[in-house]
Formats: C-alpha cells, structure tokens, sequence
C-alpha cells in the first residue's frame, strides 16, 4: 500500500510530464522531445530562485510558467515556425531532429552553469507527511497530486469552454477547415507550442522539489513519451490516467523486482502498448 | 459583388485554371457547372484564398480579396461550405456551429444565428450535443452548410452538396439554400456536378472545361441549350 501510494504521487508528477508534449503532439504533429529538457531547465531556474529568495517553492509556479510561455513563444518563432508548411510525417521527422538537439544544447547549458551535482529545493516542510492509516504521504506530493488535477481541468476547460481552445481542437483536427472558420492557423500553433512549454513549468517546479540533476532532462522526455502512448494521442484525459498507471507499474515493480530496474517497467509498458493496444489506453481505434 | 478576374491557379507546375472570368451580382444563386477534374472546385478554393492565384484577381464588392490572408476573407463575408463537408468529426454539432462562428464580429449575435439555423434545420437542433461524425450523411451536409452560415457571409459558396446523398434529400437541402437566398438576399454560388438540379434554382450559369469558362447564360435557358443537354444530361 505505501508503495502504490508513492507510485500514484509519482504518477500525478509524471501526467504533468506528459501534459505539454501530448498538447504540442497533438495539435501540430510536433514530437517535441526537448519537452524533458525544458522540464529540467524550469526545475534549476525554481532551485536558483529559491536558493536567492526562500519564497515557497509552490509559488514559483506563478512565475516559471509564464516565463517559460515566453520561451516557447521564441522557440517557435525560431526554429519551429518554418516546419509548419511540411507534410504531416516530414513535421514529425523534423521537429524530431529538432528538438533532439535542443535537448542536448539544455543539459548541457545547465551542466555548465550548474554543474552535474545533485541538487534539490529543501523546504521546510520537506520530509514531512500526512499520516493517513499508517499509510505516509509526503506533504510534497500531495501538493504535486493537487496541482497536477488542478491543472488539468483548467486544461481540459480551457479547451472546451473557450473560442480560442476550441480553435486549437479545430486546427488538430482539421486545418484547412479551420482557416475556412477565419482562424489564423499560424497563430493557434504558435499560441498551442507556447502553452506547450509553459506546462513543462509546473511539473519542473515540482521536479525541483525531488532530485535535481542535468541527466533528468532525458529520463522525463522518456517518461513523458511513455504517458503519451499510454494515453494515445490528443487525449487530454487520458494523459491524467496514463501518468498515474506509469506510476502505480513502476511503483509495483520496484515492490517486486527492486529499485534498480524502476525504468525497465515503463519501457516494458511502452513496448507491449505500442503492440497490443496503439490507440493507448483509452483512445478509440482509428 | 464577387469578380473573378483573368484568373490563373496552378498546383505546382500544372496549371488547373486558364483565365477564368465571371462575376456574380448581389442576391443572385449562380452555378458553375462541369464534368469531373473540370476545375470547379479549384475556382472556389482560388476565392476563399486556400489556393493563391498565380495571375488575375479576385474581387468582393469592390475589395480585393486575392492579396490577404484566407482566415482574413471570412471576416471580408465569404464562407466556404467544403467539398466532403470536412466538418470537425470528433466535436460536436454545436461546437461546430460555434467554430462557424468564430470570428469576432459575429461573437454578439451567436443566439440568434443559432436560432435561425434550428428553423432551416430542424433536425440539428435534436442534435446538438451529438459528435458530428456520427450523424447521417444528410445531416452532416446540413451541418456544413450551417456552419458556413454562421460566419453571416454576404457570398456564400456551396461545393458539392450532392456527393454521396439521396436525391431527394439533395432536393431538401437546395430547397433550403434557395429560401435562403431569398429570406435573406445571401448571394450564393454553387458548384454541383448534377447540373439539372444546380440549374433548376439558379438564376444564372457558367460553364466550365478543362480549367476555361467556356459558356454562360441563365439557368433556364442553360437548361435548354444543346450543349448541355448532350454533354451534361445525357439527353443527345
């Protein structure tokens, strides 16, 4: 029980992950995998912030997150803008390649600017738990469970509740069409990328929390992807239940094989997914 | 109110259209009729902007409409109802409406449109929380036509409506568009391989072949002409 219930906390961080890269991925077919990278980047900007400041880290949310809309923003008038015209596979093929370097060029900048050491926010509640029938659960990652269902409802509203959320349906769906509504396609991906990256925000305040180091950038692009075929693609939903599943396996796992082999059951997941079940968990056959 | 002038369009290196001329007056429903590959499709796509001319212009009540944006042409009050409907299968009826609707002048006046619309179509007011890929055939045509309304256009351009329908919903459905035009003076143009049916409510027609306009007249008088009648309906 206490190890399923560190897997679901877990989880909750990992649909967070997933969130940006499934939104990006299924609006413009961009496989954004520098998404981890971005993650990591967010994770050092709250532990410097918080090593000036002593603010709650919870807080920095606020404020990474729209700093970094403000990267994506850039990001894609740079480098992102120009695939826009491509074919849908040659987008995949090339925001690919992309963002693969971007990847590399971030953990290597914080290599540089923060060493390779392992580093983490410590609050002063750190540590602390909530004792619920002898099951421990650390006042972290509660926060972390709140704030990622939180977060995806205000997604999920925002999609269906509001003009401009429904123009990003719209374009995934169907682009030609959607500029015959009088959206400006250019600008609902630009906007959609930018949001994209400004969810690699939150899970990277909360990230910061755990431990930090350059490294994590790939093991959360990887974590991320996982949830992303867990949930099959364009499924907002599916990408809260995906997350909490890669927990609960890897929390399982880890119970019954060992700490050393944690990443082998996501992967594992992520294969048979991919052979039995590629809509994802709980997408419709195409 | 809509001048087509000297227009040529190419798809990469193959030219589809050849100096196409034509105008359409305020109020009127005119028809471009031609066989399969003809170029029909391709004139409906250089005027909603999907498709950039490569010599001519385009002009709606006196505005150029061939130098800007396609998004910004909704806004200059032409709405495209696209050939295979190309509705946004997995939203609903009623976020399909609401996507017609997008732009922001029309925003205001969401509740009344909508009302209108549920008077022309009956049935797509039961349907209103239904995914739009899951309705019939029929009513997903309505749904497309619906949904180009909402934008308010002062052109309206229809492509296609009869593919894959029953004749007598077809019937329906250019009946509707007919009392459109006349409850509201909305100017429609139609691209429609059945030419018999296209001709019988429009007030005038063009001809075209192999990417030319290369005959016009009123529908009444198309409908009678040899030309149409050996080449379009099978009557030689």
């Amino acid at each position: 029980m206490q190890i399923l219930s560190y897997g679901l906390l877990n989880g909750a961080l990992y649909s967070l992950v997933a969130l940006g890269l499934s939104l990006v991925f299924g609006v413009m077919n961009y496989l954004m995998v520098a998404h981890g990278g971005l993650i990591m980047l967010a994770a050092y900007t709250t532990f410097w912030a918080f090593f000036y400041t002593h603010i709650d880290p919870f807080l920095f949310i606020l404020v990474v997150t729209p700093l970094f809309f403000i990267i994506g923003w850039i990001l894609f008038k740079i480098l992102f803008q120009s695939l826009m015209k491509f074919p849908e596979g040659e987008k995949i093929k090339n925001s690919l390649l992309i963002s693969f370097g971007l990847l590399l060029i971030f953990s290597n900048l914080a290599i540089l600017f923060w060493t390779a050491d392992e580093r983490a926010v410590t609050t002063v509640y750190a540590g602390k738990v909530l004792d619920v029938f002898g099951i421990r659960l650390p006042y972290t990652g509660l926060g972390g469970v709140a704030i990622a269902i939180i977060v995806i409802i205000a997604l999920h509203l925002f999609l269906t509740r509001t003009y401009f959320g429904k123009a990003i349906r719209a374009v995934s769906l169907d682009h030609e069409a959607a500029t015959l509504m009088g959206i400006n396609v250019n600008k609902v991906y630009l906007v959609a990328f930018s949001i994209g990256c400004a969810l690699a925000g939150i899970p990277g305040v909360l990230t910061s929390l755990h431990a930090l180091n350059p490294a994590i950038s790939f093991d959360l692009t990887n974590k991320a992807l996982i949830v992303l075929i867990l949930a099959g693609v364009g499924s907002i939903k599916g990408v809260l239940i995906g997350g909490f599943f890669l927990g609960a396996i890897e929390a399982a796992g880890v119970y019954l094989v060992g700490t050393p082999y944690r990443e082998v059951f996501g992967l594992i997941l992520f294969v048979l997914i991919l052979m039995f079940r590629p809509q994802g968990l709980t997408g419709k056959k195409a | 109110m809509l001048e087509v002038h000297q227009v040529d369009v190419h798809y990469g290196d193959i030219q589809a259209l050849w100096n196409v001329s034509f105008r359409v007056e305020g109020g009127e429903i005119v028809s471009l009729i031609g066989s399969n590959g003809a170029g029909k499709t391709t004139v409906l796509k250089a005027i909603s902007g999907i498709l950039s001319l490569t010599k001519g212009s385009v002009t709606i009540d006196g505005v150029r409409s061939d130098t800007i944006k396609a998004y910004q042409i909704v806004e200059q009050g032409v709405s495209l109802v696209p050939e295979g409907r190309r509705l946004f299968r997995d939203m609903t009826v009623i976020e399909n409406l609401e996507l017609g609707g997008y732009i922001e002048r029309v925003r205001p006046q969401k509740n009344e449109n909508l009302e209108w619309i549920f008077q022309m179509f009956p049935v797509l007011d039961q349907r209103v929380h239904q995914l739009a890929g899951t309705l019939s055939g029929g009513e997903q045509q309505m749904l497309a036509i619906a949904r180009g309304l909402m934008s308010e256009p002062k052109l309206l351009l229809v492509d296609e409506l009869s593919l894959g329908l029953a004749p007598l919903i077809v019937k329906h459905i250019y009946m509707t568009l007919k009392e459109i035009n006349r409850s509201k003076k909305m100017t429609i143009l139609i691209v429609e391989q059945n030419v018999r049916l296209a001709l019988e409510i429009s007030d005038r027609g063009y001809i075209i072949e192999n990417g030319r306009i290369t005959g016009e007249g009123k529908g009444s008088d198309l409908l009678k002409s040899d030309k149409v009648k050996t080449a379009y309906l099978a009557m030689g």
